[in-house]
Order: structure tokens, then sequence, then C-alpha cells
């Protein structure tokens, strides 16, 4: 018996013994601590598609042409100015002098001539260190780097691209250290070496990255010593860390809790919308979705600020199209379908199916950029089922989903597309232009509007940003009207901080600036 | 070799790719070949499959596709982790669940015996990502007692108490359908025990209570008690990656999901080999137990 008892006696002491020696982290100034939905695979961003990557990775490397703190606006970077060729073809880069990598190498025009051809050049020494999955997607149309001199670099084109400059704003076009990135060869995407306001410290896996202030920072060192960014994958577990301290900062504030958080002293929560489109997309060769009719009345059978409101507790903004609203490119005119079931049905009718028809949705259980596919999908198949179009959902792992758009058989599916950048080219062309057809490109929908691929070809060749708005708006218009998705949402990003932190601010690019943060 | 046959094919015959999930929803038809090229997507099944093993009897696991990182060094790192906490699950486990079964034992229908009883089959029925988060609101947010995530503080800490701290959920969690398990077995078994000829023979000797339930009953007992460790050993394993999870604690089961959601598979074909050969070893160690415990059994 007396056994029995240490037993028992033994397991509630290792509990006890927990219970008293655990407190709340004490914060440390100067260290900001953000809490990550996932954790970074690859702090190289030419090598990286995931959000949570490049949120780190981009502290530490930066890029020619950059955005300011609040839009996406282009300001220069690491090139102080930029000559446009008349034929559009060559944009040749003056840099800034004295600007060092974290390793001491100099910023010139090799490291910059490295760090693209790396990526597009298979000859290149460093080609095969890493896989650069978006190298043409950025820079297909790069025919050359050249090193004019020390601090002039031109870029050669294959054909004119007026969002050349956007693209260069891209992670994939950062400009990396070609000595550190050749000495460590494939461990490289493990402690990249740059120009950033941060440079890499230590990554302990599964638990944290840690950057230290560059104190030769180019536009003077930043106020935070450091930043520790930790990957916590349970939201309840995000929380429960930011509202005790452990945590100073954290983005993707589930929807469901942004306004229990609103309410909360200890915290305060950011808004912003970012340069990200939620669409259902529609089959536009596939019968009946091939009738404009059909489309249009989807569009209005959807209640989209119903979704917006009940399903995404207003972290999005309902859409009227892939633009971003008050960019410059954005038709200030162009209003989202209302919801009109009525005039939904009428359209139907008018098709030729007073009865409605029975189709299927393929929803991705979750995915980048996705919100709540299924929830949302979920309210859509309701709103249908109300104007007589039976959907059926099918949802599906995000692998398999995007496998499975390539065979052109969908006819309803849930996407969504951040651009990264405000210029329209670098969504409407790859989303919708004819060229761009699945297999082969982006567009899914596999829409195609002669008028609409002139526009959006003159849109890319015209250097003249206010023809070039004008040009898009033409575009926009013939889009809403030919709806070829049901325009859905662009997101709000959110984050939630400790009441310690001051000047951080949501970017639209859905980089997460720390370099901007003091603490209290 | 059986199980890597196994996840070798699940994972290459599951739709969708690492080349499809870099490239997410911006994939030209190029670049998926060059990436699959590049990857070493594009030969026949058997001939990545032959390779990759031929790598693995030279002890090399390759490289993540995502991380670019050696995949051996990285699970082992991670698995030190998931044998803490599976560890500390154990013995949470073993220790409470015999405890609460030999309580049981000695005084059925008790309020004690039908307390514990009940407690079990709640524990059993726990989800654990449940569990995991009521005890994280419970102990981290309205007691401030213990830190909700992680397996350090993320800055100062590094000792043996702010481990434990980061241990104490995490490790209740798991452990909790375990315990309840072995609580239950080690009474009905207790029960049977006790009613045996030589139990009496023990009282009626005059022995302390105690060492008649411990050395006499508790002993005897303990052979199918052991065997259900053994079988513990393998679900604390795998139900370490939900628990993990949940905990953020950096382990081999959060390596797993997310290498499973990115497709990375010579990543997750290395956490499952070194998963699979734990247990074997866990196997192998519970049968030279049973020699132990009971001298009868012998392996010749």
């Amino acid at each position: 018996m007396r056994i029995g008892r240490l037993l028992l006696g033994l397991a509630t002491l290792v509990l006890a013994l927990g219970l008293f020696v655990g407190s709340p982290a004490a914060q440390a100034p100067g260290t900001l601590v953000v809490g990550l939905v996932a954790e970074p695979v690859n702090l190289d961003p030419a090598q990286v598609t995931d959000a949570n990557s490049n949120r780190v990775g981009r502290r530490v490397v930066e890029t020619l042409v950059a955005f300011p703190d609040e839009s996406t606006q282009l300001i220069p970077g690491l090139a102080e100015s930029w000559v446009i060729s008349k034929d559009g073809l060559q944009y040749t880069f003056t840099l800034r002098k004295g600007i060092s990598f974290h390793d001491g190498t100099p910023l010139n025009a090799e490291a910059v001539k490295f760090s693209i051809m790396r990526q597009i050049d298979p000859n290149h020494p460093a080609n095969k260190l890493g896989n650069y999955p978006f190298a043409n997607y950025f820079f297909g149309n790069v025919r050359t780097v050249e090193a004019l001199s020390e601090d002039r670099v031109a870029f050669l084109l294959k054909e004119p691209r007026a969002s050349f400059l956007a693209i260069l704003t891209a992670p994939a076009a950062s400009i990396v250290s070609p000595s550190a990135a050749m000495k460590l060869g494939k461990d490289y995407s493990s402690q990249p070496v740059g120009t950033g306001p941060f440079r890499f410290a230590s990554w302990e896996r599964g638990q944290r990255v840690v950057l230290e202030r560059n104190p030769n920072y180019w536009r003077g060192p930043v106020k935070l010593d450091r930043v520790i960014f930790r990957p916590i994958v349970e939201d309840q577990a995000r929380l429960t860390e930011l509202l005790t301290g452990s945590l100073d900062l954290m983005v993707g504030v589930p929807a469901d809790y942004v306004a229990q958080l609103e309410h909360n002293p200890k915290v305060s929560v950011l808004k912003q919308v970012g340069a990200h489109v939620w669409y259902l997309g529609i089959n536009n060769q596939k019968k009946p979705f091939d009738d404009k009719r059909v489309r249009q009345a989807l569009n209005y059978a959807v209640n989209k600020e119903a979704i917006v409101r009940d399903v995404l507790k207003d972290t999005g903004t309902p859409s009227a199209g892939p633009v971003l609203p008050k960019t410059w490119a954005a038709d200030p005119a162009l209003k989202p379908y209302p919801y009109d079931p009525a005039r939904a049905k009428k359209l139907l009718a008018e098709a030729g199916f007073p009865n409605g028809f029975s189709t299927t949705m393929w929803v991705p259980e979750s995915g980048s950029g996705m919100q709540s596919p299924v929830a949302m999908a979920t309210v859509m198949q309701s709103n249908l089922k109300a104007v007589g179009v039976n959907v059926t959902l099918q949802t599906m792992e995000w692998g398999a989903f995007l496998a499975k758009l390539r065979s052109r058989e969908q006819e309803l599916f849930a996407l969504s597309w951040m651009a990264g950048s405000e210029d329209p080219d670098m969504v409407m062309y790859p989303l919708l232009h004819s060229s761009q057809w699945t297999p082969n490109g982006p567009n899914r929908a596999l829409y195609k509007n002669a008028r609409f691929d002139a526009l959006l070809e003159q849109g890319r060749q015209n250097t003249d940003q206010a023809k070039r708005a004008q040009l898009y708006r033409e575009a926009q218009r013939i889009l809403a009207d030919d709806a070829p998705w049901v325009f859905t949402d662009h997101e709000i990003q959110t984050a939630a901080l400790a009441k310690r932190v001051q000047g951080f601010k949501l970017h639209p690019s859905f980089d997460l600036r720390v370099e901007t943060v003091s603490l209290k | 070799m059986g199980v890597s046959i196994v996840v070798f094919m699940v994972l290459h015959l599951s739709p969708g790719d690492p080349a499809e999930i870099m490239l997410g929803s911006a994939a030209t038809k190029e670049d998926l070949a060059r990436l699959r090229l590049e990857m070493g997507l594009t030969e026949p099944l058997h001939v990545q499959y032959v390779r990759w093993i031929g790598r693995v009897l030279h002890g090399d696991l390759g490289r993540s596709l995502w991380m670019k990182r050696p995949v051996l060094g990285e699970v082992l790192h991670r698995f030190k982790a998931t044998l803490i906490l599976a560890a500390s699950a154990l013995v949470l486990s073993t220790l409470g669940g015999m405890a609460l079964g030999v309580l049981s034992a000695t005084r059925p229908d008790s309020i004690l015996d039908r307390t514990s009883m009940v407690a079990s089959l709640f524990g059993a029925s726990m989800p654990v990502f449940w569990l995991g988060i009521v005890l994280m609101v419970v102990f981290s947010l309205w007691l401030g007692w213990l830190p909700a995530s992680g397996m350090w503080a993320p800055y100062g800490g590094g000792d043996l108490r702010d481990l434990v701290a980061h241990l104490v959920l995490p490790a209740v969690t798991l452990a909790a359908a375990s315990m309840t398990i072995i609580a239950r077995l080690t009474r009905s078994t207790m029960l049977e025990v006790l009613g045996q000829d030589y139990i009496r023979t023990a009282r009626a000797k005059g022995l302390v209570e105690g060492r008649v339930v411990v050395r006499h009953g508790l002993k005897n007992a303990l052979i199918p008690i052991v065997t259900v460790v053994g079988v513990q050993v393998g679900y604390l394993l795998g139900g370490a990656v939900l628990t993990e999870t949940v905990f953020a604690w950096p382990g081999v089961g959060t390596l797993m999901v997310q290498g499973i959601l990115a497709r990375d598979f010579p990543l997750v074909q290395g956490c499952v080999l070194v998963v699979a050969l734990g247990f074997v070893l866990v196997n192998l160690a519970v049968d030279l137990l049973y020699a132990y415990l009971d001298p009868r059994i012998r392996y010749d």
C-alpha cells in the first residue's frame, strides 16, 4: 500500500514541480518576439514560395527597387536611380555607394548580376545550389544582366514590360552576397547574408530564428537589438503566448478572435487590406458557364457582404475585380456586384435555365491566401441553391487541388492570388490573359476576350503610368461585364501586438516590416 | 524495409507533388517541368525508390527538398525533443496509471475506485488537441502558471527548470489517454491476482498488506501491464504528432506534418524511418523485460 501511495505521490510531484517552476517570461528590452503561423523553411527569398519564410528572410536582404512603409508605390531601394531606354528594353540602375553586405563584401554591380543570373542561367556556378521556383515567372523576360561599372548595372529585356520595376521588388529579386552564397553553397539558404536592417544570428530548428540589428545599416540602424521569430502553428497557443507576454506580435489573427482581441486592454489589433484577391473561378469554356448571363447570375446570387461579415468577421473587403481598390490602376467607378437573387434568377431564365442546374465546386481545405475556403464556399453553395443552382462541394487538400485544376475539368473552384504589388500586370495578366490558360499558366478560368487581351498587352508595353491606368480601367470594366469569376474579396490582414510595441504598420504587400518597431 | 516501401509509395502516389506545392497557384507548365527535373521527380518510381534506399543503406537520407538541409541531422535533432516528450509522458502514464489501478483494485467499489474509473473513461475519450487546448487555457492563460508553447523560453531560460515548465502541459496531455488505459488494465489484473491462493497464503503468513499488494500482487500482474506499456510507447510516439503541433514542441511530429503538407518526400521518409526504428527498439526492450519479470520466459 505504501508503495502504491509512493507511486501516486511521485506522479503528483512531477506535476507540481512543473506548476511552481513556471513563470511567464520576463520581457527583454530591445528584443521583439514575433509569433509566426508556421516555421520558415528556407531563408533565401529567391528559393522561397511561402509567406513565413519571406517574413523572416526579407529582413536580411533587400531589393533594388522598394516599397515605402505604408504602400506598394515604388521608391528607390539599393538602387538610388534608374533610366529606362526608349524602347523599354534596357533598365540601367545606379547603385547607392558605400553599402556592404553583412559579411563585409561590397554591394556592387557584380553582386546584382550574380543574384539574378544564378536563377536564370543554367550554367551559372550558383545555379545548382538551390531551386529557384519563380526564376522564370519573374525573370523569364530578362535576356541578361550586365555590370557596366562598379555601381551601374543594366537589365536587358527580351520584350518591353512596364511592370519590370514592380517585379524588382519581389522577394526573388533580392540582392545576396555573392561571396557568402558561393562559400556556403546549399547551406546559404539557412544562413542568408544581405544588406538589410537585420543580420542573421541563429536558427534553432522548430523553435526560433534570431536576427540581430545590422549596426552599419545604410538607412541608419533600427531601434530593436534583435527579433526572435517563433513558429506556433496552433491559433490558441499563439494567442495565449501573446496575452501572457511571451510574444510581442502575431500576424494572421484568426478571424474568430479579432473582435475578442479588439476589446482586450493588453493588446492592440491592426488591420490593413492587402494586395490579394479571393475569387470563385468559373470555367468559361464549359457549358452552361460559357454564357455570360449565367456567370453574371452567379455574381448576383452570392452574398459577398454576408461572407465578409459573418465568415471572415470583417477580415476582408468585397471585391469588384482583381485590382486592389484605391491604387493607381483601380477604376473608382467600379462597384462590386450587389446581392440580388431575383436578378440572378431572371438572368438564369434568360440563359435558358429557369429551373437552374447542377454543378460542382472544388475547394481546397486550406492554402496560401485562401482565408476560410470551406466556410466561404459553403455560404456560396447555399446562396446558389437559393437561385436554383445545386452545387456539390468537393473539398481537397491544397496540393491535390492544384494538381486537379490543370485538368481543365473544373466547373467552379475557389482560389486566391497574392500579387505582392499593386501593378495590375502582376495579377490580371497571369490570371486572365488567354496566353496563360492552364496548364501553361495560372488562368484556370480559361477566360478569353480579344479586346481585354489587347489592353493587357498594351498595358505591359507602355511605361507611362497615366496611359496604363486608362488601359487597365477599360480592361476592368470589360472584366466586370464578362464576369469570368465570382469576384469575392480582398483580404484584410490582421496583426495583434503587445502595448509595448510602437511604430508597427502592416504592409499591403503582406511583408512584415518589424524594422519600423521600437519598444516602450 | 516494408515500412519504407509503403511510406514511399503512399507519398508519391498521393496527388500533388513538391513542385506543384512550391509553385502554388502561380505554376506554369514549364516551371513545373523544370522543377520536377531539378528535384529528380521525373524518373520512374521504382528507380527513385532504389536510388533512395541505396543512399539510406549508406547512412545518407538525402537533403530536404524545401529546406535544402541534410535530412538525417534534421530528424535526429528533432527526435531528441520527441523522445523527451514521449519518455516523460510514458513515465507519467505508467506511474500514474499503475498507482490509480492499484488503489482502485485494493478498494473495489469505493468512491476512489468509481471516481478513478469515470476519470479513466473521460481521459480515454478526450481528443489530444482538445485536452491540450483546455489545459493551455487554464494553466497558461487563466492561472499564468505555465508557458503555453515551445520547449524553451524565447530568451533567457535554457536550464532544467525552463524545460520542465515547458514540458508539463504537453506531457500531461500526451499521457492522459495512456494513463487511463494502464489504470484500467492494472485494476482488472490486480483484482484477478489478489483473488489468488498465494495472496491468501501471504496474508495468512501475517505480511503487511502493502507488501502483499506490491511484492506478491503487483509483480505478478506486471506482465500484461508491461505489454500494454510497450504498445503505448508506439502510441505516444505517434500521438506526439498532434501534441507537438498544439504546443509548438519542436519534435519530429511537427517536422513530419510540415513535410507531408509540402510533399517533402526525403524529409517525411526520414522521419518515418527514425520513428519506426525507435518503435522496433522499444518492442525489443519489452520482450527482454518479460524474461526479467517472469523467469519462466526464456529466449533461446
